[in-house]
């Protein structure tokens, strides 16, 4: 499966968010619909770390602001 | 002054912890500022970037007598128990129904849990799992025969519990409180930190590094006495409990709100309720864990609050030396602030060194946190705070002088104005009444109840907000929030402080723990789920509807059985005419799934096939749901215009202590609460017009209740009718005990008229007829917690 829609596959499977509001591109935390909160983000962290030996611990926001930006910071520290 | 009738005090104190098996060794190692923290042995830490604990690691204390097969946090419990009644000159109550038991814990049998999971599924340790076993089995121990209960509520369990007490005390409910809290360190909640990142890689230094915390375990207890009581039997008395206050922040599940504004509130509320200013205030135990949130928030409270009004203010934080002991902290810190106040001594907050205390210097302003070392300091009046998971506050006040807490006055009266109802057969209040008035529920052997985006829509709850919600907390919020639209009631910025919350609830997260319990068996202690953790704590589901409903007064989650759903309204009862609150949300839930099913027939109770009430089985019909009851200060209530359904006007708790897991022996309980509870609402046996019994179909259930009817009303019991909601719906626990108050408040509104029930025949068999509810002026609701405790609520037109 291609590296986004495996993190979206997670996203909604572990952290409860519907597939049919989460595109690539839809913010994942703060005020958006899909409110993604610090507790969410160690499991981010947790699943990129053991899927794509990728460590995302104390990474600057940006980087988690979508999939797509979470695929491109995989992607450049693979 | 508070006077002699409304004066609390505590007569005696227990503890157990990594710092002393007793409380003179506890504070000795206070005294020397020695710590219980070290590397931990008993968990698994492969992987794991944290490997500290503050164990209870002497050996021996855990042989109690008549304490074989209890979980180690029940055996912690009792060890402290039995140190304070000793300490109080207490000995075996006999049976007492004055004395009451409340015990506080986060985890409760986790111990027992793990070993399910990972050595053997071995039937008897699941009644060693969930936390309503605690208390239950500490009663037991002790023959106390009044109400008992625990509170769940996380970090804060402890200092509730202690507040809860001395609540009974002063509305008159009893005379002794043994009350406390414990927890046992274990894989559940070591897993559960380490996702959350929340451990400090080394020993926990609060207030100093804002690191994380180190989890500790061990039990605290203390003798909550009436004054009168206290004088009358000679016992020595260490300092009166006054003021508490309990406030829910409305925030987030695991964070505390940033602008500590609940925090605040429930430290203002117990200086005020003590009748006293801040600068009365010597010494707070603050609640100090050692993580950013925590101690910048508290820092904060502290700060705002004591700034300018009290520049001789000492705070430490114990958990340096006893590590966080979770549901024990409250009352293992409360016996800390009690021997500080006496001993005029103000622990230390250990950890500080050089270039620390420059820095602590900046941020305690004239604050005193007392570092590395302790103080004398004459004490009149400390405080102790804790806040929890589910954005739970409490704090309570202890004093050398009596203080002036006012009496509670005249009852208030209790109005029922409000009802969500979540049952297998759909949700919704309009709904149920609709299916008993066609009568169209069919019960089955195994029922589970849904909720689903449908609700969450109708309810305008958010995917941000009800994706983290595990299915316990989904019943929990749905139910909530209907009951809330049901009652016209609109959380406001003004009624929110006003607003509190009693989830009832029998196993509670038991099943997020199992379940947490089986990812970390099979992956390592390093890889739990940080998503899945913060649903393990009971509270959680009371938490998420404060934050989902704006609630941001009283909060606490109680579990004692299945009978937790009827007891939550009678402790809401006791907050209203206490006039601690003008609304109450007491709600009834419990789940049926996969891991709860297989826990009941583990147990041999879960049938195969439909059982109804008194059908003489040794099995009943396994179901769920979540029932929620507005109750509402009947002035409040017809001021605002609110539809009042019934009165809830009387309640009793009673308790006869058999083995945990069972009931037969204890029915005299049962009459107890009754009789207390017709005391309460000053009505005789004959002014009952109708029972909602809690028969289930398992012949040691049933028995008990007929048999105690049969005592309480004597003759009369053959024209009773004795109504059942588990005869449609099946055993749903708490659900079925707040659905029974419910739905007798449907039956006296008239929006069910007309009511199958069942009716004493000669020979002792039951019958049923149909009841022209029309006739009915006051029911009687009852409701059984295993290991022979029970409620009673009287609710009348």
């Amino acid at each position: 499966m291609e590296l986004k829609a495996k993190l979206k596959e997670f996203i909604c499977s572990t952290l409860g968010v519907e597939a049919d509001v989460l595109e690539y591109d839809t913010a994942l935390f703060g005020d958006s619909p899909i409110g993604l909160d610090s507790v969410d983000s160690l499991e981010i962290i947790s699943y990129v770390d053991g899927e794509y030996g990728v460590d995302m611990t104390g990474v600057g926001k940006e980087h988690f602001q979508s999939i797509d930006t979470i695929a491109a910071y995989i992607e450049a520290n693979k | 002054m508070t006077d002699n009738k409304t004066r609390c005090v505590i007569t005696g104190l227990g503890m157990i912890s990594a710092i002393g098996d007793n409380v003179a060794q506890c504070w000795e190692s206070v005294l020397g500022s020695v710590s219980g923290i070290d590397h931990t042995t008993t968990v698994d830490t492969k992987d794991c970037y944290s490997d500290y604990a503050a164990e209870v690691r002497s050996k021996g204390w855990d042989s109690m007598p008549e304490t074989e097969g209890m979980d180690r946090v029940s055996k912690l419990c009792i060890k402290a128990v039995a140190e304070a009644m000793e300490d109080s000159s207490l000995e075996d109550f006999k049976g007492d129904s004055r004395v009451s038991v409340i015990m506080g814990s986060c985890v409760g049998g986790v111990v027992s849990a793990e070993k399910y999971y990972t050595v053997k599924k071995d039937p008897a340790l699941i009644p060693q799992m969930p936390i309503s076993a605690i208390a239950s089995q500490a009663a037991a121990w002790c023959h106390a025969g009044g109400a008992v209960t625990n509170v769940a509520n996380a970090c804060a369990a402890g200092t509730i519990s202690i507040a809860y007490a001395a609540d009974l005390i002063r509305a008159g409910k009893a005379d002794i409180v043994v009350a406390g809290g414990a927890d046992a360190f274990a894989s559940v909640p070591f897993a559960g930190f380490t996702s959350l990142h929340a451990l400090d890689a080394n020993p926990c230094s609060p207030f100093n590094h804002l690191s994380g915390i180190t989890l500790g375990e061990g039990a605290g207890a203390l003798i909550v006495e009436s004054y009168e009581h206290a004088v009358r039997r000679g016992a020595k008395i260490y300092c009166e409990v006054l003021g508490s206050g309990v406030t829910s922040d409305a925030h987030h599940i695991t964070a505390p709100r940033p602008d500590g504004e609940c925090q605040m509130n429930a430290i203002r509320t117990a200086i005020e309720s003590s009748g006293l200013t801040e600068a009365d205030i010597g010494y707070v135990n603050a609640h100090g864990t050692g993580t950013a949130k925590n101690d910048e928030a508290e820092f904060l409270s502290l700060h705002t609050i004591f700034d300018g009004k009290n520049d001789d203010l000492s705070v430490s934080s114990t958990k340096a030396m006893t590590g966080h002991c979770l549901g024990a902290a409250g009352a293992v810190e409360a016996v800390f602030a009690v021997k500080a106040l006496t001993e005029n001594t103000v622990p230390p907050t250990l950890g500080f060194d050089e270039a620390d205390l420059v820095t602590l210097k900046e941020r305690a302003g004239k604050l005193d946190f007392c570092p590395n070392t302790p103080r004398k300091k004459e004490l009149n009046t400390v405080m102790s705070n804790s806040f929890a998971f589910g954005g739970n506050n409490a704090s309570i006040v202890f004093s050398k002088q009596q203080g002036n807490v006012k009496a509670a006055g005249e009852k208030k009266r209790v109005a029922i104005t409000g009802l969500g109802i979540v049952t297998p057969a759909g949700n919704g209040t309009e709904k149920y009444i609709e299916q008993c008035r066609r009568n169209s529920i069919r019960l089955e052997a195994d029922m589970r109840s849904n909720v689903g985006k449908e609700e969450y829509d109708k309810l305008g709850l958010k995917m941000a907000f009800y994706r983290k919600l595990d299915h316990f907390s989904q019943l929990q919020c749905v139910s909530g929030m209907y009951a809330l639209k049901d009652g016209s009631y609109e959380i406001t910025p003004e009624n929110a402080a006003q607003t509190g919350i009693i989830v009832g609830s029998s196993e509670g997260s038991l099943s997020p723990v199992c379940d947490f319990e089986m990812l970390i068996a099979e992956k390592g202690n390093a890889n739990g789920s940080a998503f899945k953790f913060p649903n393990t704590v009971y509270n959680a589901a009371g938490g998420y509807l404060s934050i989902c409903s704006g609630i941001k007064g009283y909060n606490v989650t109680a579990t004692n059985g299945a009978q937790s759903g009827l007891f939550s309204v009678a402790y809401a009862m006791d907050v209203i005419r206490a006039g601690k609150q003008k609304a109450m949300l007491a709600t009834g839930t419990d789940e049926n799934n996969e891991i709860i099913r297989e826990l009941y027939s583990g147990l041999g109770l879960a049938a195969d096939e439909p059982v109804e009430p008194y059908s003489g089985r040794e099995q009943f019909s396994l179901s769920d749901g979540s029932v929620s009851l507005l109750l509402e200060e009947e002035n409040a209530a017809k001021e605002r215009g609110a539809k009042i359904y019934a009165y809830a006007v009387g309640s009793g708790a009673a308790s006869c202590g058999v083995k945990f897991g069972t009931l037969s022996g204890s029915g005299e309980a049962l009459d107890k609460a009754i009789r207390a509870a017709l005391e309460d609402a000053a009505l005789r046996p004959e002014d009952i017009s109708a029972v909602v019994g809690f028969a289930n179909g398992h012949s040691a259930v049933d028995a008990i209740e007929k048999s105690s009817l049969k005592r309480v009303f004597k003759e009369a019991v053959l024209g009773l009718p004795v109504i059942s909601v588990k005869n449609r719906l099946g055993e749903a626990r708490a659900a079925s005990a707040a659905l029974g108050a419910a739905h007798a408040a449907l039956l006296l509104n008239g929006d069910i008229t007309c009511e199958e029930a069942y009716f004493f025949g000669d020979d002792d068999k039951m019958f049923v007829y149909n009841t022209d509810s029309r006739k009915l002026e006051r029911i009687l609701v009852i409701s059984y917690g295993s290991g022979g405790s029970y409620s009673a609520v009287v609710i009348s037109r």
